[in-house]
């Protein structure tokens, strides 16, 4: 248990430093890359608690992730500039779409649930893109929210993430070892059994999946005061497919999966991105290797090269 | 009264009736063996009784509550609990995990989010009783994978049992275990069962009497462990009675017991 989170510590202190080191070497640049892997930890890490914890391979999840970004870019534009009024509305509202959509698509198995999950990111995606007085295809300008205790800048949305992406995984440990945690893998592990003994697999599940949208949510509303724009693109179900290769590159069903695979494919990208046009045939071998060679993903090697 | 009833029940796959208009009553305290052959519809009967599968036709009753259309999970807070013809259990978990699940899965919500499982020693305590029970103490810590397939069968009721239950339906515990593991079974059923073996002695507590049914092909555990006898042909029950009385039945003997019944006569 200690050894297991000396690394994690060491890399918080690495993360605590890096702005003012940063900004001191002119890397300012950095500053707001690592902004953006912590975001896409954060969304990564709740599709792994369904997806490898759960056992729920959900296509959708960029619906959450958008829905959260624009609730910031609509309720901005329409006046509302407090972060406290907009953080709990976003969430909420990403919680309720989870439970509509969970409901729904848990009545279903394997690629039905693939498929209908993805069905309705589509929706949502279409929906949203409708809207011509929310920018339709151009997507929308998000003014950064008034926290009032202190000024949204860079920075502080840099320390802003850690604290919310420390946060949520903390809590994560916690409930993945919790009554719910071992119920919700015993789900995954053996649907059948766990019905058998007495769990109501369906409610079970749906909790997750509502707890893994209003987190998803909360990436999303980080997302769209980073860019400072909701973009049709986070809605996409490519970004449904990003945020899975990130969990599959991390390890499904690791706890540092979604951290791990969030952070190595936006480097690799980055890295790729600088060489040549055609990255994305470079992403894909990567990927291509990891599924054949390591199916518990990096966080697996690392497990099996520096024990538990 | 009877514990469980069973009403004109009927079960329809496409246009084949796997389970025809099947009646049956089970009183509270017996062990009553359903036996019958290959494709009789017994396994099919077990999980329209567990809730695995809804009944075509027909209602089931269990313990004055209509159980007809209630979810499987309900069930099992009523007391009734099954095994699997087909071992069914958490693989990758070891004995203890597996048991503690169950066991979990009955005392208290499980909608906790914070406290470590694991610390809580109410749940552990109760997965070794279990276990002790089971004879499986010194495999408590070994993964469910790795056990013997006996080791196996007998997690397999043990799971039924950490559910607390009034009733167990067990389907062919007895299947595919050599001579000495099925008798181990053979012990293990009639000590939580008020059977004509009475209590087993060598160790193991004593009769918890629960209701059993029970589904087995092993002809000589059925004669000695069942107060009473059904026997299901084609989806229907063509005979209810005491041991004595299925042996003598000549219905019986032209569908099912052939020259198998004649070893008991």
């Amino acid at each position: 248990m200690k050894r297991e989170w000396l690394l994690p510590l060491v890399l918080l202190g690495l993360l605590l430093a890096f702005p003012p080191v940063a900004s001191a070497t002119g890397l300012e640049f950095y500053t707001g890359l690592v902004t953006k892997i912590m975001i896409f930890a954060l969304a990564a890490s709740s599709l792994n608690l369904i997806l490898g914890f759960g056992g729920m391979v959900s296509f959708g999840h960029a619906a959450f992730f958008g829905v959260g970004a624009y609730t910031s870019a609509i309720l901005t534009r329409e006046g509302v500039t407090s972060a406290w009024v907009i953080w709990p509305t976003a969430i909420v509202l990403c919680a309720l779409l989870a439970l509509l959509i969970g409901a729904i698509c848990l009545r279903t198995r394997g690629v039905y649930f693939i498929m209908i999950t993805l069905a309705f990111a589509q929706m949502i995606y279409f929906v949203v893109i409708s809207f011509k007085q929310y920018g339709g295809e151009d997507g929308l300008r998000a003014r950064r929210p008034d926290f009032g205790l202190f000024e949204l800048n860079d920075t502080t949305l840099y320390y802003l993430t850690l604290a919310v992406l420390v946060g949520t995984l903390y809590a994560m440990a916690r409930l993945v070892n919790s009554r719910f945690g071992r119920v919700l893998q015993a789900i995954r592990e053996n649907e059948t059994r766990a019905a058998a003994i007495g769990y109501s697999v369906y409610h079970y599940q749906l909790v997750a999946f509502v707890i893994a949208g209003a987190v998803a949510g909360l990436a999303g509303l980080l997302m769209a005061h980073y860019t400072q724009y909701a973009s049709p693109n986070l809605l996409a179900w490519q970004q449904s497919g990003h945020l899975m290769m990130m969990v599959i590159l991390g390890g499904v069903g690791q706890f540092w999966g979604g951290v791990l695979g969030a952070a190595v494919l936006l480097v690799v990208e980055e890295i790729l991105q600088g060489f040549t046009i055609f990255w994305q045939l470079g992403v894909g071998i990567i990927l291509l290797l990891i599924v054949l060679f390591a199916p518990k993903g990096i966080a697996g090697l690392l497990r099996r090269r520096f024990g538990s | 009264m009877s514990l469980l009833a069973l009403e004109h029940l009927t079960k329809l796959f496409g246009g084949l009736a796997a389970v025809n208009d099947c009646n049956l009553t089970i009183e509270a305290g017996e062990i009553h063996a359903l036996i019958g052959p290959n494709g009789a519809g017994k396994t099919t009967l077990i999980n329209q009784i567990s809730g695995a599968l809804q009944p075509t036709k027909g209602q089931i009753h269990f313990d004055g509550h209509n159980i007809t259309h209630i979810p499987q999970h309900q069930r099992v807070r009523l007391g009734l609990a099954r095994t699997f013809q087909i071992t069914n259990l958490f693989k990758s978990y070891t004995v203890l995990e597996n048991l503690e699940l169950a066991v979990q899965a009955h005392s208290g919500s499980s909608l906790r989010f914070w406290s470590p499982v694991h610390r809580e020693a109410d749940l552990t305590e109760e997965a070794e009783q279990i276990s002790e029970l089971l004879g499986l103490t010194l495999r408590n810590h070994t993964m469910v994978a790795q056990l013997s397939h006996g080791e196996q069968r007998q997690l397999e009721v043990g799971l039924a049992l950490a559910c607390k239950p009034r009733m167990l339906l067990l389907d062919e515990p007895m299947a595919g275990m050599g001579s000495e593991e099925s008798e181990r079974m053979v012990g293990l059923i009639a000590n939580l069962g008020r059977s004509p073996l009475g209590p087993a002695g060598a160790g193991v507590p004593t009769g918890q009497n629960l209701t059993i049914l029970l589904v087995e092909h092993d002809m000589d555990a059925v004669f000695r462990l069942a107060s009473r006898i059904s026997v299901l042909v084609y989806g229907h029950v063509i005979a209810s009675g005491d041991p004595e009385e299925i042996r003598a039945n000549p219905d019986v003997h032209k569908a099912y017991l052939g020259d198998e019944g004649g070893r008991h006569r």
